[in-house]
């Protein structure tokens, strides 16, 4: 296991360095200066001119390019160019609110999509599969901007029952639950849509293999049949599906960060870009990266834990 | 005497910790801001609006507007309780406040500290107002509480540029030299609210600053949420989550405010001035029949149906109205679709002409610049717009890339600075001194430089009022606009003061300010 783990982040490492030239060369190429963005609009040429040299954007950019690399590799980041802040600090203030909204959202979209998916497989055509067809389709068609804006209507405004401003407390772990409810129902919502599906296709796939008419000519009971000849084999597209919805979850949750009124990484990754913050864009893609980089990781050991053929 | 001096100590104490407990056991004001984060909040450094409005709750200039008012008439006294002018202006003498304490631990305010935050402001390392402080030739402290100020040649507002606005916040030293690069997210005035703490991406809390030279603030706490998304913003003001809310400068968004029970919406100064700035130096615009064309095709009163007579007003010169030294006899072309046609076909262009601009996804300057562009299209001129982020749109247009800017601007109420930065030869973009001439019009020029100068204010508003008939004549720009700010707040704020306009962009929150 453990020379599968190395070999798995052995691999990420070219990667991860390919993503961080990637990322340094594209905030550059990019229109928009950061010292206008600092300045104002009333900065004469000499006072941008001045920033820029004090922010280090005067130099070469192998110089630059060099500075980064190292500082990704050591961990330190810096300071963001708009704010001034350490940027490891505005990552670790937001990143537990991102982790909160991702794994809430999976274990949601989990709780309701593997069920809905295998009771729609056995139910094929019918009824039940029929409406877990619709309502996943609803759920996949309503864009989280709309649906988190008509949660808010009816469970902030109308029933007063959860916040509009979603910033919770970090250290009351009752305003953290409060405040992630809605958000979470938001992105989960479309996710148990995505899990149903798929699930739904892998099982059906699965019950028509030849090893399950061999298990149930054996007499195996069906249940027996269905949760763990069947669903364990239909478990790998799932579990593809959930690694790399995640992986968009991370950064990509920007949307219901912003409805909700959630600190989050997506929030600053859209911020820094706006604002032209280079070492905060940079920091942020670092640790976006790594982040992507161990949910694959898990992904790929689950892929081994479910088919020990993947390990070989 | 040594008894004496403690009892008083003793006494100062007690009161300073009782004003302490007083303030923070305050009411909390929670206010909603546009905003993704704060930016710096080093107030020489603070040029976006949300860092504009908190900065002004916890610094203090040399003077200030009349709370509640941005009119230049009506400044008076912040820290300095008094000043004299030499008879040609160019000496400035203030006497500051005695006893005027910072936030925290950082003392009381001496001259020192306006002489280290004025050269700190006039210095383009330390300052994104510098150039505005360009005729300062010595700061100094004459004693501690006496500061005079030389000007190398005269400016017109002295009073403008030491004002709690922008280079005119005063900082503290001692602060600013050990926090060092910090300050800029730590700073320290001496204003009604003290900075507590950031949360990024989340908020700002201030507490109240009791040892305030004013007195203690009724407010306790100031919590300053960053809500980018501006349905999210109503829907927290609705569910009574925010006591004051950032508005939108729209009619219906007015309109359905108002019907909230117990809301109030505030509609205020400054009128952000839009300007469709024409590009003289290049094709088409260097010919003045087709910059004569394009103002006779813009309709101002449409305009401003389209944004709400509430919120808006038509742009009547280059300078905004109000601002001192504007005037509205100055020529503008007024909307004739007719006229527009005539001197179209005059130019070449019988069969209209397509104009190419870039612009930005800005969504409130995006619908601007469309109903502009449907305006035009009425006159047979074609606008293609070339449509990109924010950022880029700031750079490329002082690239000189684009023939035709969209631009919209408020600064301090004197008619130099509109002038100066927009329409003066020094200003155009592209050259080591630029600001924001995207006109490149430089025909102004004398009247803008001997109108600053100027030490008679009859010449100077004349100069002033011909330099906009030269600029508008020549149709360096085709005022459209003019937009106002917008909050909402509950009834239970009582700012305590009439809010008419603020310098800042947002309400002032002051000592008076109470929630009922």
């Amino acid at each position: 296991m453990l020379g599968f783990v190395l070999r798995r982040v052995a691999a990420a490492l070219p990667t991860l360095l390919a993503v961080l030239t990637l990322v340094f060369l594209i905030v550059r190429v990019i229109p928009g200066d950061p010292a206008l963005v600092i300045l104002g609009d009333q900065a004469t040429p000499e006072a941008a001119a001045a920033l820029r040299g004090r922010l280090g954007l005067d130099r070469p950019l192998w110089t630059q390019y060099f500075d980064f690399v190292i500082a990704g590799m050591t961990g330190d980041f810096g300071r963001s160019m708009v704010t001034g802040r350490p940027i490891i600090e505005d990552v670790a203030a937001v990143l537990p609110h991102t982790l909160d909204l991702t794994l809430a959202s999976m274990v949601l979209g989990i709780a309701i999509g593997v069920p809905a998916g295998i009771v729609a497989a056995l139910n094929r055509n019918g009824v039940v599969d029929v409406a877990a067809r619709l309502l996943s389709l609803l759920g996949l068609s309503f864009p989280v901007f709309v649906s988190g804006i008509f949660l808010l209507l009816a469970f902030s405004l109308h029933w007063r029952l959860f916040p509009v401003i979603g910033n919770a407390d970090l250290s009351d772990p009752l305003d953290r639950l409060h405040k992630l409810v809605l958000p979470a129902a938001t992105l989960g919502l479309v996710m148990a849509a995505y899990i149903t599906r798929v699930t739904r296709s892998a099982m059906l796939q699965a019950l028509g293999e030849d090893y399950i008419r061999t298990a149930r000519a054996k007499g195996v009971p069906w249940r027996r049949v269905v949760w763990v000849h069947g669903l364990r084999n239909a478990s790998i597209p799932v579990v593809t599906v959930v690694g790399l919805y995640v992986g968009i979850l991370i950064g990509n949750s920007v949307l219901t960060e912003i409805v909700f009124n959630r600190p989050g990484l997506g929030k600053i990754i859209v911020g820094a870009l706006n604002q032209r913050d280079y070492t905060m864009l940079q920091g942020l893609m670092v640790i976006y990266c790594f982040l992507i980089v161990v949910v694959n990781l898990i992904t790929d050991l689950l892929y081994g834990v479910l088919d020990p053929r993947v390990k070989a | 005497m040594a008894m004496r001096f403690r009892t008083a100590l003793m006494a100062g104490a007690f009161a300073l910790v009782a004003g302490l407990a007083q303030a923070q056991s305050g009411p909390t004001l929670r206010v909603g801001m546009a905003a993704q984060d704060i930016g710096r909040i080093d107030p020489h450094f603070a040029v976006s609006t949300p860092d504009r409005v908190i900065v002004s709750w916890m610094f203090n200039g040399l003077v200030r507007f009349k709370p509640g008012s941005i009119d230049p008439a009506a400044i008076e006294p912040d820290l300095a309780q008094s000043w004299e002018s030499s008879p040609d202006g160019k000496v400035w003498t203030f006497r500051l406040r005695p006893g005027v304490r910072f936030h925290g631990n950082f003392g009381e305010l001496t001259a020192d500290d306006v002489v280290f935050s004025l050269r700190k402001a006039a210095n383009p390392q330390t300052s994104a107002s510098s150039a505005d402080f360009r005729a300062f030739d010595a700061i100094e402290a004459i004693d501690p509480l006496t500061v005079r100020i030389t000007l190398r040649e005269n400016v017109p507002s002295l009073l403008g540029l030491v004002t709690a606005y922008a280079g005119g916040y005063i900082v503290s030293r001692r602060a600013v030299e050990e926090r060092g690069a910090d300050f800029t997210r730590n700073p320290i005035g001496t204003g009604p609210f003290a900075l507590d703490r950031v949360t990024p991406n989340q908020s700002a809390e201030l507490v109240a600053h009791a040892a305030y030279f004013r007195g203690a603030p009724q407010i306790g706490r100031i919590s300053y949420r960053f809500i980018p998304s501006d349905a999210s913003r109503d829907l927290a003001f609705q569910a009574r989550e925010l006591d004051l809310n950032y508005g939108r400068a729209d009619q219906a968004w007015v309109n359905r405010t108002r019907q909230l029970p117990n809301t109030v919406v505030d509609v205020f100064e400054p009128g952000e001035l839009t300007v469709l700035n024409l590009n003289t130096s290049l094709p088409p615009f260097n010919d003045i029949r087709i910059r004569q064309a394009f103002a006779h095709a813009i309709n101002r009163p449409e305009m401003v149906r389209w944004r709400g007579a509430d919120v808006s007003r038509e742009g009547q010169s280059l300078v905004p109205r109000g601002y001192l030294g504007f005037t509205a006899e100055n020529g503008l072309l007024p909307f004739d679709l007719a006229k527009s046609r005539a001197l179209l076909a005059e130019a070449g262009h019988p069969n209209g002409i397509t104009i190419r601009a870039i612009h930005t996804q800005l969504p409130e300057m995006l619908s601007g610049m469309q109903v502009v562009q449907a305006q035009l299209r009425r006159a047979g001129i074609t606008l293609d717009l070339q449509v990109v982020e924010h950022a880029t749109f700031h750079q490329q247009i002082r690239q000189n890339l684009s023939p035709l800017v969209y631009y919209s601007a408020a600064r301090f109420p004197v008619a130099d600075i509109y002038l100066t930065q927009f329409f003066h030869g020094r200003s155009i973009v592209q050259t080591p001194t630029a600001v924001t001439n995207f006109s490149h019009c430089n025909n102004a020029d004398a009247q803008i430089d001997a109108a600053r100068v100027s030490t008679d204010p009859a010449a100077q508003l004349r100069l002033w009022h011909e330099a906009q008939r030269l600029l508008v004549t020549n149709v360096c720009g085709v005022p459209v606009i003019e937009t106002l700010l917008v909050f909402a707040r509950r009834d239970t704020l009582d700012y305590g003061y009439e809010l008419r306009g603020s310098m800042s962009l947002g309400p002032l929150i002051t000592e008076t300010t109470r929630l009922r």
